[in-house]
């Protein structure tokens, strides 16, 4: 295990995500591979698995995906399935798939039928957040939990469960703490910085993620200098960013990135698991009810502008608590489930004054360079 | 100045089929009647028959803005209104049926809620509540969502659970599946009686479910005639008589519909006459036709005796629900969560034992090959319906491997014409019987029954 620590650290585990999931695989471990930020990583943890964020790589070009994949789909899930066949992930114990869009859905399934772990299990989500719902999610969960036991060959007791969710929950609340460095005006780390400790903890044990965390903050806090003042402080929302390529794009065009809705970063983290007697219970509330995506629908309310601050109301508190003053979509083309917030989502932020950048992005390095114009006229029209 | 696109329009080859148009315009024009009349209209995605029948058993006429897109597309009316979403910042990307449903809204909206006059079939009046779905494709929410912006109409969204082919056989999850979609159903006729202000006609709603399994199960018999050499059924024929099938098979009108559709079939089978005079090749169809050019497919059949024998899985009536799920059940809404799961499972063992994922839109191609001895498969990947196309280069994978039969990709769309180029459709076809022919040879020698 590498000598690094904090920022530097976390760099290193960005650059070569699986790293350390080879090493405990080598050492004898295992490793859950998961789809989006559903597949509760507590069970995970519980069982004895190293919960690995499956990732695509905007750096790869893709040459096998059209043999499973149209191109009029997701590119992110194209780039998964690309990097899938060629091998990358092929040491996983466990495949989890998730029903988090249709994407993950079909891709669960393709990627089954041609990547084989010893365990898999295809969690299917349900759309709402109805009672039922969450009844039924909760039944999912056990199940998973099941299929977790048989692959790792030892039960997770409940107390195992509530376990693991206490230290996933102080991770989430290191997080918090992480993103709350950068309410100040300039912020203390780059969301270059945010982004490799996002990716790093969704690649390492949960007890590792949490003491690279209070690292970080350790060292940022007593940080002479950070990112330099910029005009635009900036909310990400929208689908995920896993490459630095794409977020120093960004900052290198006038703009810093404070905050971020996205799902491998705020979305993933910001709220706990309640810690119940049934542990399922508060991993249902918590993944189905309490994480917001729009993936899950919300009952429409009575009005227009409860329907609109139901969906969105909590962006406005990032608004506020960052000092946010304008705000980037991040859509990787082909995403319907974020595609068709884009007009409603739009409006809520203008009508708070804050001036709103569309983008709909090819999940690879090499389209990122017309960007920068793009970005450099947002900077502008900021302020 | 653009040369205007063609559509290519088709004749279908039975006497049935080319009056089943005849529903999609009843449809708007017995919802317009109702708004006229002072009752509720709705409007509801396609949801495998899981919450219509609910909703109509309460004096809901319900319009399928799915279907009014393909019916825009089939008179070449949508780019206007794809444009005109898209202009409100509805990404390009998205389904062309949303685009075409958001544009009109939008201008539905800017007409005082008044079907413009220019609307294709009247239009669609505006509607009380929208019935959205969470089978298939997060558009057929997500839309419904985004229709918020245009007018006031509460949004209930069906749960409709998605089991994985493994996870089906988990002890307990399939009776789990079923009790949770009772129980949104359940919510469901809560938020009618609200919405509608009266009680539900459970009376109504029983014999709206038996008509409609009576319809279905002849629509089933019907595809089962299929099987049958020469197969007396084409594609176009189908996109035609499955509108009763899809969006009203708890009406007796479409009961007595099928009845005369499978008279038809059924003497055309008994006195050995096929859909098209020559059948040489017998092929199959995935997923959404190109819906302004269906008529293509009958060329194609000129030229090379092409029969497209099945189709479109999502759009067909799954065989009846067996005995032993209906036995005991008085419940019309567990009736009809079994009905739709089993729409969606019924082929969970066969796709378990095959070893394929999914087992919508995937496993029953792999059924159908062996079953209608198909040939081939024309794989038709949409620009601009993605869930029913996320799976087709898969499918075309699994079944060159499992079965031998290949598959012939043309791209296109299922409501802008301009993505399919007929050219290069009729180039690929032309190549193709080779690749039929070489694949027929294949299946002999490897003790296929076909």
């Amino acid at each position: 295990m590498s000598e690094k620590r904090g920022l530097v650290r976390a760099e290193e585990i960005c650059g070569d995500h699986e790293q350390r999931a080879k090493e405990i695989k080598a050492g004898g471990g295992k490793v859950a591979g998961y789809f989006c930020c559903y597949p509760p990583v507590e069970l995970m943890t519980a069982s004895g698995y190293l919960p690995l964020r499956i990732l695509g790589d905007m750096n790869e070009p893709l040459t096998e995906a059209d043999n499973y994949l149209p191109t009029a789909m997701c590119c992110f899930y194209r780039s998964v399935i690309d990097v899938g066949m060629k091998g990358r992930y092929n040491y996983l114990d466990a495949f989890l798939g998730a029903h988090a869009c249709d994407g993950a859905e079909r891709v669960s399934y393709v990627w089954r039928s041609y990547l084989k772990s010893p365990c898999s299990f295809y969690l299917d989500l349900p759309h709402t957040n109805h009672a039922a719902a969450l009844e039924f999610m909760r039944k999912q969960l056990i199940y998973l939990n099941e299929e977790l036991e048989k692959g790792a060959g030892k039960k997770a007791t409940p107390e195992m469960i509530r376990e693991a969710v206490r230290v996933h929950n102080r991770q989430r609340a290191l997080v918090r703490e992480l993103y709350g460095l950068n309410r100040v005006d300039p912020p203390l780390l780059s969301g270059s910085e945010v982004l490799q400790v996002m990716v790093a903890i969704m690649s390492i044990p949960v007890e590792e993620g949490n003491a690279l965390l209070a690292e970080v903050i350790e060292e940022v806090k007593g940080r002479e200098r950070g990112p330099e003042k910029k005009k635009g402080r900036i909310l990400i929302w929208g689908s995920l960013i896993d490459n630095i390529a794409l977020t120093r794009l960004i900052e290198e065009c006038g703009l810093n990135i404070v905050i971020d809705d996205t799902a491998i970063g705020t979305r993933s983290f910001w709220v706990d698991v309640d810690e119940m007697e049934d542990p399922f219970a508060g991993l249902a509330v918590r993944y189905l009810d309490k994480v917001v995506c729009p993936r899950t629908f919300r009952d429409t309310g009575e009005t227009r502008q409860k329907d609109l601050d139901n969906r969105f109301g909590y962006l406005k508190e990032m608004v506020k608590g960052w000092q946010v003053n304008g705000v980037y979509f991040n859509i990787i083309r082909n995403c319907d489930i974020h595609g068709y917030e884009i007009p409603e989502l739009r409006d809520y932020f203008e009508s708070m004054g804050l001036p709103v950048l569309v983008v709909e992005q090819d999940y690879t390095t090499t389209a990122l360079a017309p960007l920068r114009t793009r970005f450099q006229a947002f900077a502008e029209s900021i302020g | 100045m653009d040369e205007k696109i063609k559509t290519i329009r088709s004749n279908k080859t039975l006497e049935t089929a080319r009056e089943a148009t005849l529903f999609a315009k009843k449809m708007l024009t017995s919802a317009r009647d109702a708004v006229a009349a002072g009752k509720p209209v709705g409007w509801s995605m396609f949801e495998w028959w899981l919450g219509a029948s609910v909703a109509k058993a309460m004096g809901v006429e319900l319009l399928y803005p799915e279907n009014y897109g393909a019916f825009c597309a089939a008179v070449g009316k949508v780019e206007a209104y794809m444009d005109y979403a898209e202009m409100d910042g509805v990404p390009g990307t998205t389904c062309g049926y949303a685009r075409n449903c958001m544009g009109y809204a939008r201008r539905l909206k800017e007409n005082d809620y008044v079907p413009p006059a220019d609307a294709p079939g009247g239009g669609m009046p505006k509607p009380l509540f929208l019935l959205g779905c969470g089978a298939v494709c997060d558009a057929r929410y997500k839309w419904f969502q985004g229709l918020g912006r245009y007018m006031d109409a509460p949004v209930f969204t069906l749960e409709f659970p998605q089991t994985g082919p493994m996870e089906y056989f988990i002890r307990g999850n399939k009776e789990n599946n079923i009790k949770f979609m009772v129980q949104e159903l359940r919510a469901f006729v809560a938020f009618l009686e609200k919405i509608v202000g009266k009680k539900m006609n459970w009376d109504q709603l029983s014999e709206r479910v038996d008509i409609m399994f009576k319809t279905h199960r002849l629509a089933h018999e019907v595809d089962l005639l299929r099987k049958n050499a020469p197969c007396p059924v084409f594609c176009t024929d189908f996109w035609a008589i499955m509108i009763p099938v899809m969006y009203m098979p708890d009406e007796q009108e479409s009961l007595d519909f099928y009845k005369r559709v499978y008279a038809e079939v059924k003497n055309k089978v008994d006195n050995h006459v096929g859909a098209i005079p020559n059948e040489k090749y017998r092929m199959m169809f995935a997923e959404l036709p190109p819906w302004p050019l269906l008529g293509i497919f009958e060329e194609f059949a000129e030229k090379h005796g092409t029969n497209f024998v099945m189709e479109s899985w999502n759009y067909h009536a799954p065989p009846p629900l067996p005995e032993e799920e209906r036995a005991g059940i008085n419940d019309p809404l567990e009736l009809l969560a079994r009905y739709s799961y089993h729409k969606f499972n019924e082929g969970a063992a066969f796709a378990y034992e095959k070893g394929v994922e999914p087992t919508i839109f995937t496993s029953y191609y792999l059924q159908y090959a062996k079953d209608y001895k198909a040939d081939g498969l024309f794989c038709h990947p949409l620009l601009s319906c993605r869930p029913a196309t996320y799976t087709l280069m898969h499918l075309r994978n699994l079944l060159l491997q499992k079965m031998k039969v290949p598959s012939v990709v043309v791209e296109g769309d299922i409501v802008d014409l301009r993505v399919f180029n007929v050219d290069e459709a009729y180039a690929k076809m032309d190549a193709f019987t080779e690749t039929m022919d070489y694949y027929r040879e294949v299946r002999k020698k490897e003790g296929f029954e076909w």
